[in-house]
């Protein structure tokens, strides 16, 4: 570790120390709760204990994970892992889950730094790494609104570098390790498999090599047995299965992510507008649907105009659009090809998921960041990705005192990572098109001050409209209105954000698919 | 149960809501304005946008006790706007005016050194307080006088008084410092400008209190601000502060010794003494430095035009050769009136902290002034410990001390380069932890219940006395370096009038070592002979390169 390395780290642990006192969203809550089941329950309760509503629904890595933490956690204070000691907030339970987060984290900073050496452009690649570890996507959802993200973005990570280094063994076991900490790495899976497959299991002219294939399955089945092993022998893998994969959430997270469906569901917002006033008539409104997505709540999205969408149909989109960059990836096995399609992979899952959440698009930011300084096209989407992305996970933190935090550090931390890697990689577009699109590209980024002026003041504007005098209870009257309104800066932030990231997904598709490299 | 943010929102709802006149007499027992009319008309200012905002943040009476996640935003983010607004752009304009014979790579290490500074950082944000505009209005003044507005700079001063009565501990320093400029100027320069400040001064306090004064009051309503501002009947000292009267406390107690009037009477002896060496220092260099005496003063009047330019608002005369002295003076007199005077609160370390910080910005690494520079702001916030204990930003501490350490490159506990001071400071860095660790660890005995907090003061109050007397001799030794004390020699006026500046050749870069050579007079004629007419600190030299468009690009790595 060089000087800078460290002075990077001691400065954002004291940043990190600083969030302490910080907004925690009800994760803090269900990991605590966590602890408390894997330390004061038998491994065979783990995944039946009711006694909180935030029951255990991560795969058996990250219990036994909770369990190593719930250890320390009871010399720290007994009341931490008090399985009926529920929504405990002392300082302790706040100062011992946050420290974990920031320990654990070291496996992400210890991965980036092993990025830099062996890298094609170790400067470039110091800048990446350090925007990994310093990404405000972790910020904001490890330390401040409360995962473990870090650590198995870590993980990840680990794994990816294992396969530039050629060492594909054991990059397919820290997947496998990384999916029994949690599932949302599917997402990932097909990528692994094709790429492990082709690259390392068969032969340039596609006979199967045996013993390498028979070393991966044996080290895949090994890692799920650890993980699964003992749940598949008390009987409990329908049971633990029932809590990972829960079929019974709506299309549409509360807030949109800023999604292709996030689009959908404005347009048949104000598709209904029109069709209301009768300018479209003939055409039948879903009444469900009228009163389904202005809420903003969680529950089942009903189109009331467009035809509604079911799991079915966004999980045939997902895979028929990963068919294709597949079908790519099996091809060109080179290590930036295998980046890209792991990036598109997780792009596709998080553009047609169902029921996705703002959080997981930290599975695209993550692995595009490593291409960002590939050239300008690259960079480009990273950039755009990068700051819709960011500006998406903001209202993750809705509370006040959090604002100025996440606004300032997001915005230095677009300044000291685009601009170095923008200065070294920059092109003019080539012919007049591309120079519409790069005005374009350029006023949309510009335009996310305005957005994040328009989301701070439009309520201090709407509240100042209403009347002051009924404080308690509003006339019915204007509550449909103002509730209404009061969900206007998130639909707009979700739709503007997912304008961006459906155009990087476009942009990155492309570019994998037209360049021969 | 409430303190000082309380306190502040207290104070908006109660200047939006009532007439001036009531503004220092309405329910005083529920936290009274006792801040002077700046700090009044400023909670007005922030009270108005605080209840464009949400009225009910700021409702008379009924929005006491409001602590709403909306409400504590926007009242850290009024500090956070003063503070944008008056202390930056001071420390800015600091790094630019005082430090101009530097490179400006330099200048912003010193103004991100001067930014960060931890003591302030905890208190007013986190502690809250509005105390970076008192600093940042005396920093103005400051800036001031050293381009030569003397008027200006007094006007910022009184600024400075009449935002926190906690400025008056600059006082003597500042009052000393424009003295010793009219002494210098000589009988008709110098009464010009005495009279001038004086009605200057006058008028902006006159302002200031209009609303207490006829014709918009009855005389004796001015009495009601004056008597909330400076509070006469409380004890010598309320809680543990690192300050002579609650050190020696632990032998002598005071409070049994002598009634309360003659520890007022004590307490003002021993500051006025404390401060003393400071005026003298600044009186007896500006008198013996005058540009009027007799035998040069023709001859100077076509020559040095410089330095004996009328003060004319429009341009900026030159700065006076005691300039040098005044960060140490301020240094001084804060010191002693945070060491001796009565009712002194941990927090008014703050004021003496400044100046040191400022010497500090302008100081390399293996200078005394660096060393006991971090050593005193560190100190400081161990100093303030017990209340940031209270208010639990335990965390805060630790971390905002780790940070501002680390961004200097500072290391307390490395001895490179071993003197007595190094062997002092990590003595004294040794003692904090040991009390650190202690309170961590061990409960304090029953007999004794406050004994951490008397350690704390026992650690500290040794410090901030040797930072006193350590202001002292710098300040001596700068008026000697500047040819202000002994006997005036026959030598052409120009070697008296060509001071170099103390803290502007201090540069921290070992590329700049040579000038660290600032007290042989080779060097300064030197620097003489290479035509840089050098004004105090470099301002002229700034100026000048900036004519010659160089400015920004001096990189020295």
């Amino acid at each position: 570790m060089t000087k800078t390395d460290w002075d990077i780290l001691i400065a954002s642990t004291c940043l990190k120390l600083l969030l302490f006192p910080a907004y925690r969203s009800t994760d803090f809550e269900v990991h605590r709760n966590w602890l408390a089941i894997t330390h004061s329950l038998p491994i065979s309760k783990w995944y039946y204990d009711t006694t909180s509503e935030w029951t255990l629904d991560y795969p058996p890595f990250f219990a036994y994970f909770e369990k190593l933490l719930s250890i320390p956690a009871y010399f720290v204070d007994p009341r931490i892992v008090d399985l009926n000691n529920l929504n405990y907030d002392s300082w302790s339970v706040i100062a011992y889950q946050r420290t974990t987060v920031i320990v654990t984290e070291l496996v992400l900073g210890a991965a980036v730094l092993k990025f830099i050496r062996g890298a094609e452009n170790p400067a470039m690649q110091r800048i990446i790494s350090a925007s990994l570890f310093l990404h405000p996507g972790f910020l904001i959802v490890d330390h401040i609104h409360f995962q473990y993200n870090g650590f198995m973005f870590g993980i990840l990570l680990w794994s990816i570098l294992m396969a530039r280094n050629d060492r594909k063994l054991a990059s397919g076991f820290l997947f496998a390790v990384l999916l029994n900490f949690k599932h949302i790495y599917l997402y990932l899976a097909p990528a692994y498999f094709i790429y492990l497959l082709r690259s390392y299991c068969l032969s340039p002219s596609y006979t199967l090599l045996p013993g390498r294939f028979l070393s991966l399955a044996n080290v895949v089945i090994l890692t799920f047995l650890a993980s699964l092993g003992p749940f598949l022998l008390m009987g409990q893998l329908p049971q633990l299965l029932s809590r990972l994969f829960p079929f019974t959430r709506g299309l549409n997270h509360a807030y949109w992510a800023p999604n292709v469906w996030a689009l959908v569901t404005a347009l048949d917002r104000v598709l209904l507008k029109v069709v209301s006033r009768g300018q479209l008539a003939g055409i039948a409104v879903n009444e469900f649907g009228v009163a389904s997505t202005s809420r903003g709540l969680v529950g089942d999205t009903v189109f009331a105009v467009l035809p509604t969408v079911k799991p079915i149909h966004t999980f045939a989109i997902t895979v028929a659009f990963q068919t294709i960059y597949m079908g790519k990836l099996w091809m060109n096995t080179s290590y930036k090809s295998f980046v890209t399609a792991l990036t598109l992979c997780g792009f596709t899952s998080y553009m047609f998921g169902w029921h996705v959440h703002e959080k997981a698009i930290l599975l695209v930011l993550v692995p595009l960041s490593l291409l960002a300084a590939e050239d300008n096209e690259y960079f480009r989407t990273f950039e755009i990705a990068s700051v819709a992305g960011i500006f998406s996970l903001f209202p993750l933190l809705f509370t006040p005192a959090e604002t100025l935090t996440k606004i300032i550090y997001s915005v230095l931390w677009v300044i000291f990572v685009l601009r170095p890697i923008h200065r070294q990689v920059y092109q003019f577009p080539r012919s007049f098109p591309f120079v519409v699109i790069d005005v374009l590209e350029r006023l949309y980024l510009a335009c996310f001050p305005l957005l994040q002026i328009f989301v701070t003041v439009f309520p201090l504007l709407t509240k100042r409209t209403t009347p002051v005098d009924g404080t308690s209870d509003h006339a019915d009257a204007a509550d449909t209105g103002v509730s209404a309104l009061k969900f206007l800066p998130l639909m707009v932030t979700s739709v503007y954000c997912a304008i961006g990231l459906v155009w990087a997904f476009i942009r990155l598709s492309v570019i994998y698919l037209a360049r021969q490299d | 149960m409430f303190g000082d943010y309380e306190a502040q929102r207290h104070w908006m709802e109660l200047t939006i809501h009532l007439p001036t006149r009531q503004w220092y007499t309405y329910d005083l027992q529920y936290w009274g304005l006792d801040y002077p009319p700046l700090t009044a008309y400023a909670s007005w200012l922030c009270g108005i946008v605080g209840s464009w905002i949400d009225p009910s943040w700021v409702a008379l009476d009924d929005s006491r006790g409001v602590e709403t996640p909306g409400s504590k935003v926007f009242m850290r983010s009024s500090v956070l706007a003063l503070d944008t607004l008056i202390y930056v752009p001071a420390l800015f304009m600091f790094t630019r005016v005082w430090q101009g014979t530097r490179s400006s790579r330099t200048q912003n290490l010193a103004l991100l050194l001067l930014l960060f500074q931890p003591a302030l950082t905890i208190i007013d944000f986190g502690h809250f307080q509005y105390n970076s505009v008192m600093l940042g209005f005396t920093l103005f003044s400051m800036n001031f006088f050293a381009i030569g507005q003397e008027l200006v700079g007094a006007v910022f001063f009184v600024l400075s008084l009449g935002f926190k009565q906690m400025a008056l501990y600059y006082a003597p320093a500042i009052g000393t410092y424009l003295l010793a400029k009219c002494l210098y100027l000589g009988p008709t320069e110098g009464t010009k400008l005495f009279i001038r400040l004086g009605i200057v001064t006058s008028a902006s306090f006159v302002i200031l209190f209009l609303p207490w004064l006829p014709p918009f009051a009855p005389l004796r309503a001015i009495l009601n601000p004056i008597t909330r501002i400076f509070p006469f009947n409380r004890g010598l000292f309320e809680d543990k502060v690192a300050n002579f009267w609650c050190a020696t406390n632990v032998v002598l107690k005071w409070r049994l010794w002598a009634t309360q009037s003659v520890l007022v009477k004590l307490s003002t002896a021993l500051t006025a003494l404390g401060f003393l060496p400071a005026v003298a220092t600044l009186l007896f260099s500006g008198y013996r430095l005058r540009v009027w005496s007799t035998t040069e003063a023709p001859a100077e009047s076509d020559k040095k035009d410089d330095d004996k330019a009328p003060v004319t608002p429009a341009t900026p005369a030159a700065p006076t050769p005691i300039l040098p002295l005044l960060p140490y003076a301020l240094l001084t007199s804060s010191l002693s009136f945070f060491l001796f005077s009565f009712q002194v609160h941990e927090k008014t370390i703050l004021v003496p902290l400044l100046p040191m910080t400022l010497l500090l910005s302008g100081s390399s690494p293996d200078e005394q002034t660096f060393e006991l520079g971090m050593l005193m702001n560190n100190v400081a916030m161990f100093s303030m410990w017990p209340l940031l204990k209270r208010d639990g930003q335990g965390i805060q501490y630790v971390a905002l001390l780790i940070l501002w350490n680390k961004l200097i490159g500072y290391n307390p506990f490395r001895a490179a380069r071993s003197s007595y001071l190094k062997l002092l400071s990590l003595a004294v860095y040794a003692a904090c932890f040991a009390v650190h660790l202690a309170e961590l660890f061990i409960s304090p005995p029953a007999r004794l219940p406050d004994i951490f907090p008397v350690l704390n003061v026992l650690v500290s109050t040794p410090v901030f006395a040797l930072v006193w007397l350590w202001s002292i001799k710098r300040g001596v030794e700068v008026s000697w370096a500047i040819g202000g004390l002994g006997s005036r020699s026959k030598a052409p006026a120009s070697s008296h009038k060509r001071p170099l500046p103390a803290s502007a050749s201090s540069l921290p870069l070992p590329a700049d070592r040579q000038s660290e050579q600032h007290w042989s007079p080779d060097g300064a004629t030197a620097l003489r002979a290479g035509g840089l007419r050098t004004m105090s600190l470099g301002y002229a030299q700034a100026r000048q390169r900036k004519a010659l468009g160089r400015s920004g690009s001096v990189d020295i790595h």
